[in-house]
């Protein structure tokens, strides 16, 4: 079948799933409901792969049309190009892997059916994101997906001790994506003002014709509105800390929508409007800063973390803001890698720690584990594939695409590379941290939980092999031009072939000679950490100090910088008292006031003429006699 | 013709049938209007003419009739009929299990008379007709609120009645005035008078009063809280659903295209009432604790943002602004209607005492999430479509203005959120909560339908009241 046939069924398989398994999944056994699913997502996952092999040119399949004014024309269209299935491949491919994962972990979760809807539904939204062909397209997904995320976040709201705080996690997440939702909207309206349309190829080919004259101003504004969206899907300073609340929500949600897909919307409308930012300096270089800073910020608060997926929640931050630094540099392609390489590893670590958790009872502290790599080996050893590969340990995925945009920074500065590295080094130090203290020393939970200790079963042990394999190959998508000459750069080819704006972005490539030196250096320093950790916590056994000890830095990594407080004190809290004494005050002492004023003054008003109204015929002369003098005194004063 | 005849035939006959068989006859009754309708809108072509279907009584009858019986519809003048009608349906449909007030002969007549006045609000075409149609409506809902009401009724009853009765003695007024540069109280008479600034000014003010007052606009709310609250369901949404679309329809077929020439001046402090609405009902409504309190002011922010949008008259944002009224009707219906399955239930909508109802309700949990979607205007429903139209048209206008009205967007989702989180999660607070009944069910089942039907395909709406759009807007341009 042709592209044109295919691509509106990869959207329809998922949607199918969910409406499936809404509305009769309570009839259905738990099985047939997970392997639907799943096999759903799987099948959208193959169809994709036979688009992206026989997808030359760009395709636009168009559905029908939303809104359809004189001067507004908003199309349900899909869009093919190679990045648009490449994530679509992300999206499904991890998408039925941790679908799979799933029937699994949530087997004795009484809300088993509702989950598969929700993450089903998750996909479909996620794939309108990023196959509509318009940005109204992909603001319908970006809002989707926030809603699957809330609804998924706040999936145990009914549980005796969490269930309140997980409404409020999600909560939280919802609002704050909101914020940046609002960013997005005014980006579209400045669009459509702008260019008249909000199709990706219309604008594309005004921004990209040779006479067009860059209205900077206009563009500045159109990118930093697009640019505040994707800070609040992909958690950038100052929207980042819903995130790791989000971790609320079960395990491989946090893997799926919270590591390797929704947060990376921000990263895809990036690279999608890339002939936006290119036209705006000024915004590209905010966008590094803000990366830059995130990065650290996050990666500095990770050090002290003790909850297990709190660390991977502030780590896929930093990530992200790593990512950020990329596209601030211009890399696209380089940042698509990145997060084609982290989709892989976080997914796995993500599940990993639930394969973690379901073995330990459902314990996410760290400091009450300890050797578990003797009880749970399979996930043990791809733990630390995972592990290895996000601390870019050498020839492992997370290796390739972290270096490549390391040596954009040290093409752009040297003081921008030290900085990232030292990010990449505070990395390396947490994930050691958190490895060797989840899965060597002694075991420190309790008896109970050390009983209980097991192996995962194979529908999640497989999804982590898999996903092992891809960390440890996933490398080979974009190798530098090193070695292996002809197959260098095979992502950078494919998005110079078809991606709108991708084929005039050149990036300067470092000369081989201080390739060899950036990598180097990375090894080491990754080695070294990997050497310390080791001295650290296994021979000499050193474990996290209980709260009330910490002091200096170790108390604000582990207070997360006061991020909250400080959020609660400048807009929660002025809100709620101006919501308060607006309606206390204003709403109801002075409004009604008025109103009430303005009744009582009737009533006197009544109660004074009543007395005129007194019957009595002299006063009725008096007053009239009163009446003509005044007014013969009036007219004689007149004229 | 028939489209007034049936409901005001349904209201008479309602007194005299069988206690028993009350609450299926107004179900009967309402579906029939729907019926009608539908009729209606299938056969309906749209055209450029400003009134498309005219019915003047003065032909039908040998020209021996008074003078103002003249009536017919556009596109948008039937969307408002089918939206009465079916939101009628619905409102009969989601009182069915309430029984003091669904087998109540004396509440079905008064719906059925209310849906008759609020037809004629939206069929005529003539100014007097308007106002005696505007202004028998009232008479209904004062009834349901004076006979149903809840303690503390009287207090708010009268606030009400004089607020929205001076409101309309201004727009009488203005009416008479405008009369008195025309020949006819005909709208086309009406429309093609021309009028100074300064009498412009005193027509649109008394319109504007009493507009103002019906949406509410700030500062003119302060009846509807307090209204809405102590009202029982039924007329809290015939309030909300429909009662305060006579203000904005009027808006669009009255107030604009008869004093166009006071726009100039009144456009900004529209916006900026609406804007200011918009934000204050808002922030108001995040620490409201009765979940009936805190919809009243939601709905004082969103209808804030269409009157806002109406008065920018762009297409864009007056088609917004249809959309709108038609998501914010079945919306409303929604949720004062969750509001009110759950102090059916518990005898109480206090959101600091509630929690847990999702476990024990959980197709009322589905549902109700659904409408709170609806209601903070996510995609995929039509409120998204509405408020996407809407704000950019004010931005169009204003870009400054659509930025600050734009953190609706974030607020609603601050308050619904809120009472949605309260009432339904967390862990089970020990009371007992029987999950929906097939009449709550199917309310709620044919709101969302809607809802979603016209966010995924607004176009339909759109093709219905676009000329007539069109029209207004080409009317205040050649002004």
């Amino acid at each position: 079948m042709s592209v044109e046939q295919l691509l509106p069924l990869v959207l329809l398989l998922p949607l199918i799933g969910g409406f499936i398994n809404g509305v009769f999944g309570n009839k259905l056994p738990k099985v047939v409901v997970g392997s639907l699913a799943t096999l759903l997502v799987a099948g959208s996952f193959f169809i994709a792969l036979s688009i992206f092999f026989q997808l030359d040119q760009a395709v636009e399949v168009k559905l029908f049309s939303i809104i359809s004014l004189p001067d507004l024309t908003l199309n349900a269209k899909l869009l093919a190009d190679n990045l648009s299935i490449w994530m679509t491949l992300i999206i499904t491919g991890i998408g039925s892997l941790i679908h799979l994962f799933s029937m699994g972990y949530m087997s004795h979760d009484p809300g088993y059916r509702k989950f598969f809807t929700y993450l089903n539904l998750f996909i479909f939204s996620m794939l309108i994101l990023v196959l509509g062909s318009n940005y109204f397209m992909l603001f319908f997904g970006w809002e989707g997906v926030g809603i699957c995320s809330y609804l998924l976040i706040g999936f145990h709201y009914a549980d005796e001790q969490k269930g309140f705080l997980n409404g409020i996690a999600a909560r939280k997440a919802f609002i704050m994506n909101r914020v940046g939702d609002l960013g997005l909207l005014i980006g579209l309206f400045l669009l459509l003002m702008q260019f008249g349309t909000l199709e990706y190829s219309e604008i594309a080919a005004v921004v990209t014709a040779e006479d067009f004259v860059n209205p900077t101003w206009m563009m500045f504004g159109i990118t930093m509105c697009l640019f505040i969206g994707a800070t609040g899907k992909s958690a950038q300073i100052p929207l980042f800390t819903w995130l790791p609340d989000a971790m609320a929500g079960p395990t491989p949600v946090s893997a799926l929508i919270h590591a390797a897909t929704m947060v990376t919307a921000g990263i895809f409308l990036t690279v999608r409007s890339n002939y936006l930012f290119e036209l705006a300096p000024d915004t590209q270089k905010v966008m590094l800063y803000i990366g830059l800073a995130t990065s650290l910020v996050a990666a500095f608060i990770a050090m002290r973390q003790n909850d297990i997926k709190k660390v991977l929640a502030y780590s896929t931050v930093s990530q992200l803001g790593l990512l950020f630094v990329a596209l601030g540099l211009g890399a696209y392609t380089a940042a698509m890698f990145h997060v084609t390489t982290h989709a892989f590893f976080k997914a796995l670590l993500f599940l990993g720690s639930g394969s973690v958790i379901h073995a330990m009872s459902d314990e996410q502290d760290i400091r009450k584990m300890g050797g578990l790599k003797k009880y749970i080996p399979v996930t043990h050893w791809t733990f630390l594939i995972g592990t290895l590969a996000i601390t870019g340990f050498p020839l492992l995925s997370g290796f390739y695409s972290k270096d490549e945009i390391l040596g954009y920074a040290f093409a752009e500065s040297i003081p921008l590379y030290l900085i990232l590295m030292f990010s990449v080094l505070l990395t390396a130090i947490y994930m050691f941290r958190m490895y060797f203290l989840v899965f060597h020393g002694e075991f420190r939970g309790s008896d109970h939980q050390k009983h209980h200790l097991h192996e995962s079963p194979a529908n999640m042990t497989v999804p982590l092999i898999i996903l092992a394999i891809l960390s440890v190959f996933g490398g080979v998508l974009n190798l530098p031009g090193l070695f292996l000459h002809d197959q260098a750069h095979y992502m950078t080819h494919l998005y110079e072939h078809n991606v709108a704006g991708m084929n005039l972005i050149h990036m300067e490539h470092l000369p081989s000679n201080t390739i060899m030196v950036l990598m180097a250096v990375a090894v080491i320093s990754c080695l070294a950490v990997l050497a310390i950790s080791y001295q650290v916590y296994v021979k000499k056994k050193s474990l996290p100090k209980e709260d009330a000890q910490l002091t200096g830095w170790e108390k604000v990594s582990a207070n997360k910088l006061y991020f909250d407080e400080i959020y609660t004190a400048l807009f929660v809290k002025p809100i709620e008292w101006l919501s308060e004494k607006g309606y206390r005050f204003f709403e109801i002492v002075f409004l009604n006031g008025i109103v009430f004023g303005v009744a009582k003054g009737f009533e006197t008003a009544g109660e004074v003429v009543k007395k005129w109204e007194s019957g009595r015929v002299n006063w009725y002369v008096l007053w009239m006699v009163s009446g003509i003098v005044g007014l013969i005194i009036y007219y004689l004063v007149k004229f | 013709m028939e489209l007034l005849l049936i409901p005001f035939v349904f209201a008479l006959v309602a007194m005299i049938i069988p206690q028993k068989a009350v609450r299926g006859y107004a179900l009967i009754g309402a579906l029939v209007s729907v019926v009608v309708g539908v009729v209606h809108a299938v056969n309906y072509v749209p055209s450029a003419e400003y009134f498309s279907i005219v019915e003047a009584c003065t032909t039908m009858m040998g020209g021996k009739l008074p003078f103002f019986m003249k009536y017919g519809y556009d596109g948008i003048g039937l969307t408002m009929v089918l939206l009465t009608n079916v939101i009628v349906f619905l409102i009969l449909l989601s009182n069915y299990d309430n029984q003091s007030i669904a087998a109540s002969k004396k509440f079905v007549a008064l719906v059925f008379f209310m849906q008759f006045a609020l037809l004629g609000v939206f069929l005529s075409l003539d100014g007097l007709l308007f106002y005696i149609f505007w202004e028998l409506s009232l008479i209904p809902v004062f009834l349901i609120f004076l006979w149903f009401g809840a303690k503390g009724k009287r207090r708010a009853l009268m606030k009400f009645f004089i607020y929205t009765f001076i409101g309309s003695l201004a727009m009488l007024f203005s009416l008479i005035y405008i009369r008195s540069y025309a020949p006819s109280f005909a709208i086309e008479d009406l429309v093609a008078a021309q009028l100074t600034t300064v009498s412009a000014l005193w027509v649109f003010g008394g319109f504007f009063i009493a507009f103002a007052v019906k949406i509410p606009l700030f500062p003119f709310h302060t009846w509807q809280p307090e209204t809405y609250t102590k009202s029982p369901m039924a007329g809290t949404m015939l309030l909300g659903a429909l009662m305060l679309k006579m203000a904005l329809f009027g808006m669009i077929r009255w107030m604009i295209p008869l004093a166009p020439e006071a726009l100039h001046c009144m456009t900004e402090v529209i916006v900026i009432l609406g804007g200011i609405g918009v934000i204050y009902a808002a922030i108001i409504a995040i620490k409201q604790n009765d979940m009936k309190t805190l919809f009243a002011y939601a709905s004082i922010s969103h209808v804030g943002l269409i009157a806002a949008g109406i008065i920018v008259l762009s297409l864009d944002a007056l088609t917004g602004a249809m959309v709108q009224i038609v998501n914010h009707s079945f919306v409303a219906v929604g949720l004062f209607l969750a509001a009110d399955i759950i102090d059916r239930r518990l005898g109480h909508r206090n959101l600091l005492e509630l929690g847990g109802i999702a476990q024990q309700a959980p197709k009322f949990a589905f549902w109700f999430a659904v409408i709170i979607f609806a209601g903070v205007s996510v995609p995929l429903t039509s409120g998204f479509i509405g408020e996407f139209l809407l704000i950019k048209g004010i931005y169009g206008y204003n870009w400054m203005y659509g930025v600050l009205i734009g953190t609706t967007l974030i607020l609603a989702c601050v308050y619904s959120f809120r009472a949605y989180q309260l009432s339904m999660f967390g862990p089970s607070k020990g009371f007992e909560f029987p999950d929906l009944t097939w009449a709550e069910w199917l309310s709620f089942f044919i709101v969302a339908i809607v809802v979603v039907f016209l966010g995924v395909y607004p176009q339909f709406l759109i093709d219905m009241v676009e000329p007539g759009l069109q029209k207004l807007i080409e009317i205040v341009n050649v002004k």
